[in-house]
């Protein structure tokens, strides 16, 4: 029996704002404490320069993105380069449910700021699960 | 004059290895502390993300790419998207290889060891960004 890919867990680059530091954060998180059995991540400064080599290490693969602002860097990045996103995050999303949170600057997080990291990740992680189990 | 000046310092994303969070917290330190009013940086995904504004980055600001490896993943998407580097800074040739090819390291388990590494790394960066300033202002 085939060993099933891991999924592709892609956090935005996140340098100019906090949220993008959530974002990579939970993703570090996730791939190296949560579930690194199933998921992994790669640097998405890389697949961005489109060198085969980079490409090829998300094409048709099952992706996960989170991204830290609107621009949706990760999203549009990995769509781009041909990875097969499953799901999508936005740390936006989970911080309307902390209002009036104040989770730290674009180089540093508060213990409020770990706290939601460590929420993000575990919901990344969950999705992974689903992802594998459903096959998909 | 000079304090109209800004030049941009482009960070890789950083997800692969030690130096690429080096390079991420260097990047920082020179937005936070070492020349905030002078410095400017971009989200190197933006260049596919965003539009024609985050592609004229590198022809608007003199740039310096920090890069945390050999693969130059901040200088050669500058150069494919928005227009040439002025410099370079690699991390690796700062911490050494092995160090700087170390996995990615969360900004929870910064140590007082991964604080030096960056300080050095943002004093190179400085050297090369007073070095453009100076160019400029020849």
């Amino acid at each position: 029996m085939l060993a099933k890919s891991k999924v592709k867990v892609m956090a935005c680059s996140g340098m100019g704002k906090v949220y993008g530091l959530m974002a990579r954060e939970a993703v570090l998180q996730t791939v190296t404490h949560l579930c690194p059995e199933q998921a992994d991540t790669t640097c998405l400064a890389y697949i961005v320069t489109g060198d085969d080599a980079a490409t090829a290490k998300i094409v048709d693969q099952p992706c996960i993105t989170i991204d830290g602002c609107p621009a949706m860097c990760s999203a549009k990045s990995v769509e781009e380069m041909g990875g097969d996103i499953k799901a999508k995050f936005k740390v936006l999303d989970v911080m309307r449910l902390h209002k009036g949170a104040k989770p730290g600057t674009a180089t540093e997080l508060t213990e409020e700021g770990w706290a939601i990291v460590d929420e993000i990740a575990a919901k990344l992680c969950a999705e992974v699960a689903q992802i594998q189990s459903e096959g998909r | 004059m000079a304090e109209e000046l800004k030049i941009g310092v482009v960070s890789c994303s950083g997800e692969d290895c030690l130096g690429g969070t080096i390079s991420r917290l260097a990047t920082r330190k020179m937005l936070d502390e070492v020349r905030p009013d002078q410095t400017v940086t971009i989200c190197l995904p933006l260049y596919i993300a965003g539009g024609q504004e985050e592609r004229m980055f590198a022809k608007e600001y003199p740039t310096i790419a920090v890069d945390g490896c050999s693969k130059a993943c901040a200088k050669r998407a500058t150069e494919k998207y928005s227009g040439k580097v002025n410099s370079v800074v690699f991390v690796s040739d700062i911490i050494g290889d092995e160090l700087a090819e170390g996995p990615a390291l969360s900004t929870r388990n910064l140590t007082a060891e991964h604080a030096a590494m960056v300080e050095k790394v943002a004093a190179v960066v400085t050297q090369q960004f007073d070095e453009i300033l100076s160019k400029i202002l020849k």
